[in-house]
């Protein structure tokens, strides 16, 4: 079971111009305490056809993460507009907020973005090169989508990583109930696989 | 009768696999199958009661949901005391729930429905053990365990008051375990699986009592859950899917010798699930008739997969109500609420039933007292000292007692049967905001929270910490979570009730920005940061857009796939467990209260660099030691520093085994009259004592002056060593911490203190030395001739003489398997034939004190009466010979049909003959130990005669008089002080309140004079 459960994100300053840092405040409950710190990361998605254009804008350690409940704000920089295809600045775009521990990605909370003029001459005659200074960023806040992942949460992920790009050779001695590399499957525990690592 | 279906309690169509009301009756569980998860919801009881409460719009329906568990949950069950849920599924998880208070309510993030949670469980202990999907969970009377059985084919008894321990698997079932009861008595557990098999297990033992195939032997595996139940009373067992004629039924098992000549029969399809109300009824008096004394009767739901319920009561021959076409799909689970009038049944079809019935229909429900005696008449056990709901009918006449009952409850009170809710529940979390609002902190969090540079300038961000959890009694690490806040004492950091100001909450885990480490930078979020923040010139439009037209939500359906994509972790990000990159002592100056494995590591490490240094010391001494000779095997029994874990039973120890507080010994195997001396080694070294640095080396012709053979006896320790001489060859050396003896070849005793200094001239045995025991400055020998001599060098003066073992050897063929000397300077030998004798000096007479053929001793059963410090507190003379798993009842279990009165009795004599047996061998600790026990086990069987005899000899004459011959003292320990401690024991027994404050009172006036 995931020893930290994110209560709430508040998409704070929504809307806002283009230009504008993303804010979200994060409340996040924490079973224990944590040895290690959580990397929180904020993806912008350029372009819904391909990860070429994901922007990561920013990512930050957050620690030390003692049992409780702890709440922070994340801001991070607007999109570098060099980065994203000029057809798809303008229309519905993805940001993602991540959370990993020991390297291992435990949540995805993505929200719908909607960029658009406000000027509703632009809006109509959109101009072909966008002028990101007339757009204005809407989060749809009110409708995160939430994917939790099941990580090992006492393990290293660099042993779980690393393993990918091990020679096939020491593997060989492996039980064969035991897969190597990969994230294990949902509803199994990790510890097991852990020791034959 | 009503009936309802609550439509709000729903799991959104998903299958609803269990319902459980808590017992205070304010709520109840439900667990099924969640979105894409197990669920467990905790829903108002208030609603489904009443229907005004149904309509109020303030009064929460869900109090909680938990979608914690990764698959779907069989089966939720609240603790008796009503202070923990647990569920078990698919995921092989059985999770333990505990309430915790937070600073309010939450809502699960991300789900689609908005509810917020009004309460807050939190999974206090996840149970792994499992193999397979976790069918049915069930606690035991009292909740001393908690059972779990599975798919796996097992069930698993946990240690409910000390997980994840776990008691017993109990193995035996051939086919996927689907359902759990306990023995209202706690004598026994019984489980249902799919290899056509009911099987009655033995809590005494955790053995198979009995295995019922009969009724099963047509059964296909069809069911979901096969959950029996067994009667109030005990009296019967009713199974789920059983067949009798190729029909349908539920088989009512006899306890008395598990007879199957009953069942319950109608139901079409087989019976999932068999519950019987809590509550024992007798029939209702009508007004005006004569009381007529009436068999008293029980009452059970039985559901069935033919979506159908039936309610019986055991005094008709015919079901009381049958309910056809409740659900759409079938009945997965059955609950009574606690007053017996009450019940709730869920389906797989995702919706639950409620059955409200009247006394009219019922009958009178038996109250505790009442339901006490019928316990009390059938198994002779009064269960009503454990139970509290009994004390609310007898009044506390004393404040004392008032106190020990109290704690005896422990603190968390759970409700009575119409307890008031959840604001009894105790808040132990607390806010550590301290005044201030939640939303001042949030609209100030940016600018107030420490954001630093990890020296790769990354950012780091330490959270503000707004709610510390509470420190649930299963997770002593969260004990250690209380930010250690600068300034504070000691106690306060042992207290949750830590409340600081909000700066100092923030300040926790301040560092400076300079901190060294070892990462490689990251590239990416070093340039996302370079590229600074340009604020485009804003326009304020307040128009909220809303994405509801259709062509702007086609390119979101193209986007959907990239919320659930797992991101592969680029190399820049697998570097986060080196981040933290600060040095331990860092950490350490900084005062936070985070777990730091790098120092843990490092004192680790340098505990095993010292455990190497002593290893390789000892292998130094070894190896001057062996020179082509044999190691002496005593080497190895270097002393555990864990006590606990020491082989103290051990019939035939080949090598000393030495208890931490008792410096005896135990000799090598003698045959008793046939010169069974030790053979000579050439050397040898044994420990003296307790502590592994005392060494005592023997070596044997170690030169030769002027033709005379020397031996060595070399004594060392930590460094200092003496040596001494001896003209003759050396059998047996073995020492305390104040003498050293020395037993030789040419039957000489020599005696020495512990710096070497000879304290009596060599003392002429009469046989050669058979065993040697050294213990403070008592010295015991036993010859090969069969005679024990015990003196006490420091006074010089013999405890025993030349005593013959002719006594407890003559007629039988045994022969000693062990002797040792206790601190007291008693003498005990052990023979072969499981017989321990002591020598008492001032009665000239051998006493038995163990036998392991005893009667008595295989048959007492006094572990109710065992508390849980008790099982370690036994260590001494007494446990060393009779054993540490002195079975404690282990055969009691197969008399079963032994009347109570005679397993009383045999119960009572042996623990007066353990009394006894400790007087002897003046051993004060186990003294008090078996004591306790004793006063326990007369509070518990109601012995109030000698209760007050044994209160009497403690207390003494109240009145000094000269005439008394009241010995004030018992082994070293002040008889008013083991009343002191055995007044409590009384005092958890309201029966014997008088006597309570009869003693209480005189120990208070004494303690006044």
């Amino acid at each position: 079971m995931a020893k930290v459960q994110v209560l709430n994100v508040a998409v704070l300053d929504n809307p806002s111009p283009f230009g504008n840092p993303f804010q979200f405040e994060i409340t996040f409950e924490c079973m224990e305490d944590l040895p290690e710190d959580l990397e929180w990361k904020i993806i912008y998605v350029g372009s819904a056809e391909s990860e070429e254009y994901d922007q990561t804008l920013d990512s930050v350690l957050v620690g030390p993460v003692p049992a409780g409940r702890h709440m922070f704000v994340f801001q991070a920089d607007a999109p570098n507009t060099a980065l994203i295809p000029e057809s798809d600045a303008v229309g519905v775009t993805v940001v993602l907020i991540t959370c990993t521990y020991r390297g291992q990605e435990f949540i995805r909370i993505g929200y719908y973005v909607n960029n658009e003029y406000t000027d509703t001459e632009l809006r109509e005659n959109p101009p072909l090169k966008p002028d990101y200074g007339q757009l204005q960023r809407n989060i749809l806040a009110s409708n995160p989508r939430v994917t939790r992942f099941h990580i090992n949460w006492e393990g290293c992920a660099e042993k779980m990583e690393d393993s990918e790009n091990v020679d096939p050779a020491p593997n060989a001695m492996l039980p064969p109930s035991c897969t190597p590399g990969k994230a294990p499957p949902l509803g199994l525990v990790p510890d097991n696989s852990m020791d034959c690592l | 009768m009503k009936l309802l279906k609550p439509s709000w309690v729903n799991h959104n169509g998903k299958p609803i696999f269990s319902v459980d009301i808590h017992p205070d009756g304010t709520k109840f569980a439900t667990g099924g199958q969640g979105e894409d998860s197990g669920k467990v919801v905790i829903w108002n009881m208030a609603p489904v009661l009443r229907e005004e409460d149904e309509k109020n719009e303030n009064i929460p329906k869900l109090l909680c949901q938990m979608d914690n568990h990764l698959a779907c949950v069989n089966c939720v069950r609240w603790s008796n005391n009503g202070l923990y849920l647990a569920s078990g599924g698919d995921d092989k998880l059985v999770m333990v729930w505990k309430r915790a208070a937070f600073i309010g309510p939450s809502t699960v993030f991300g789900s689609s429905s908005k509810l917020a949670n009004v309460e807050q469980w939190r999974c206090v202990m996840i149970l792994r053990n499992h193999t397979g999907d976790v069918m049915d969970v069930a606690w035991s009377p009292h909740d001393v365990w908690l059972a779990s059985c599975s798919v796996d084919n097992t069930i698993v008894i946990w240690n409910a008051r000390k997980f994840p321990d776990i008691v017993m698997t109990l193995k035996g079932h051939t086919g996927l375990v689907k359902g759990l009861t306990w023995d209202p008595v706690g004598k026994y557990i019984a489980s249902q699986a799919d290899d056509h098999s009911l099987k009655v297990w033995r809590t005494m033992d955790w053995q198979l009592e009995t295995n019922i195939t009969k009724p099963f032997s047509e059964c296909g595996g069809t069911t979901h859950v096969l959950r029996l139940s067994w009667s109030p009373d005990g009296q019967y067992l009713v199974s789920a899917h059983a067949m009798n004629n190729s029909g349908p039924t539920a088989q009512i098992i006899e306890r008395d010798g598990w007879k199957t000549n009953m069942d319950f029969v109608g139901h079409r399809k087989a019976v999932t699930v068999v519950k019987f109300n809590p509550k024992i009824f007798k029939k209702k008096q009508k007004n005006g008739s004569t009381p007529k004394p009436s068999c008293p009767y029980c009452c059970c739901a039985v559901g069935s997969k033919d979506r159908s319920l039936s309610v019986w009561l055991t005094s008709l021959k015919r079901p009381l109500v049958v309910i056809h076409d409740l659900f759409d799909k079938s009945i997965m689970d059955i609950t009574w609420t606690l007053n017996g009038l009450g019940l709730l049944v869920c389906s797989m079809d995702g919706t639950v039933a409620f059955l409200d019935f009247s006394q009219d229909e019922l009958g009178d429900p038996l109250n505790e007292e009442e339901k006490n005696s019928i316990h009390q008449n059938i198994y002779g056990k009064s269960l009503a000292i454990t139970m509290e709901s009994q004390l609310s009918s007898t009044i506390i006449e004393n404040p004392e007692m008032l106190k020990y009952q109290q704690e005896r409850q422990g603190n968390p009170n759970p409700n009575g049967a119409q307890g008031s809710g959840p604001e009894n529940q105790t808040h132990k979390l607390t806010n550590v905001l301290n005044g201030e609002s939640l939303e001042d902190i949030r609209k100030n969090l940016l600018k107030k929270q420490v954001e630093t540079r990890t020296a790769d300038g990354r950012r780091r961000i330490t959270p503000l910490c707004i709610a510390q959890l509470d420190t649930g009694d299963f997770s002593p690490a969260l004990f250690n979570s209380v930010p250690i806040l600068p300034g504070s004492s000691a106690s306060t950091q042992l207290t949750p009730q830590i409340s600081s100001d909000s700066s100092t909450a923030n300040s926790l885990g301040l560092r400076p920005s300079h901190d060294p480490t070892t990462t490689s930078p990251n590239k990416t979020a070093e340039e996302n940061k370079e590229s600074g923040t340009a604020p485009v010139n804003s326009i304020a439009m307040k128009s909220t857009l809303l994405l509801t037209s259709a062509t702007k939500i086609e390119p979101m359906k193209a986007l959907d796939s990239r919320f659930t994509e797992r991101s592969k972790a680029t190399p820049g990000v697998t570097s986060v467990p080196v981040t933290i990159g600060i040095t331990p002592l860092d950490r350490v100056k900084d005062g936070t209260s985070v777990k730091e494995p790098k120092v843990k590591d490092e004192t680790s490490s340098d505990s095993e660099d010292k455990i190497m240094v002593k290893s390789l010391s000892m292998a130094k001494r070894k190896g001057e030691m062996e020179g082509g000779e044999v190691v002496e095997k005593r080497k190895k029994g270097r002393p555990r520093k864990d006590a606990k874990m020491m082989p103290v039973s051990q019939p035939f120890p080949q090598t000393p085994v030495s208890v931490e507080k008792e410096p005896s010994r135990i000799a090598t195997p003698v045959v008793v009259l046939k010169l069974p001396t030790p053979s000579i080694q050439k050397s040898f070294s044994t420990q003296v004592g307790t502590d592994s640095v005392t060494y005592l080396e023997v070596e044997n012709e170690v030169s030769v002056v002027s033709g005379a053979r020397l031996s060595q006896l070399k004594w060392s320790r930590e460094g200092r060593e003496w040596d001494t001489l001896l003209p003759s060859r050396i059998i047996i050396a073995t020492g305390s911490s104040d003498v050293v003896a020395v037993a030789c070849e040419d039957r000489t005793l020599s005696v020495f203190t512990a710096c070497g200094r000879r304290l009596i001239p060599s003392i002429m045995l009469p046989a050669p030395m058979s065993a040697l025991h050294c213990s403070g400055h008592f010295v015991m020998a036993l010859t090969a001739s069969a005679t024990l001599s015990v003196w006490d060098v420091q006074k010089q003066t013999a405890l025993v003489k030349n005593e013959s073992l002719n006594p407890i050897l003559s007629g039988t063929d045994a022969t000693v398997s062990q002797s040792l000397l206790t601190q007291q300077g008693v003498a005990v030998v052990a023979l072969s034939n499981g017989k321990t004798y002591c020598f008492n000096s001032s009665l000239e007479t051998w006493n038995l004190i163990a036998d392991k053929q005893d009667s008595l001793v295989q048959c007492a059963d006094f572990r109710n009466c065992l508390s849980s410090q008790d099982a370690l507190g036994s260590m001494g003379p007494l446990a060393l010979t009779q054993g540490r798993n002195l079975s404690a009842g282990r055969l009691a279990s197969r008399l079963s049909s032994t009347p109570h009165h005679l397993q009383q009795g045999i119960t009572l004599a042996f623990l007066e003959n353990q009394l006894s047996s400790t007087l002897i061998l003046l051993s004060a600790s186990e003294y008090r130990h078996w004591l306790l026990i004793y006063a326990r086990f007369l509070v518990n069987e109601g012995y109030e005669q000698r209760l007050r005899e044994l209160c009497q000899d403690l207390l003494g004459p109240v009145h000094k008089s000269s005439s008394s011959s009241w010995e004030p003292t018992v082994l070293g320990l002040r008889k008013r002080d083991l009343l002191t401690e055995v007044l409590p024991v009384i005092g958890q027994n309201l029966r014997f309140q008088r006597l309570f404050t009869e003693y209480q009172d005189q120990l208070e006036l004494l303690r006044m004079k």
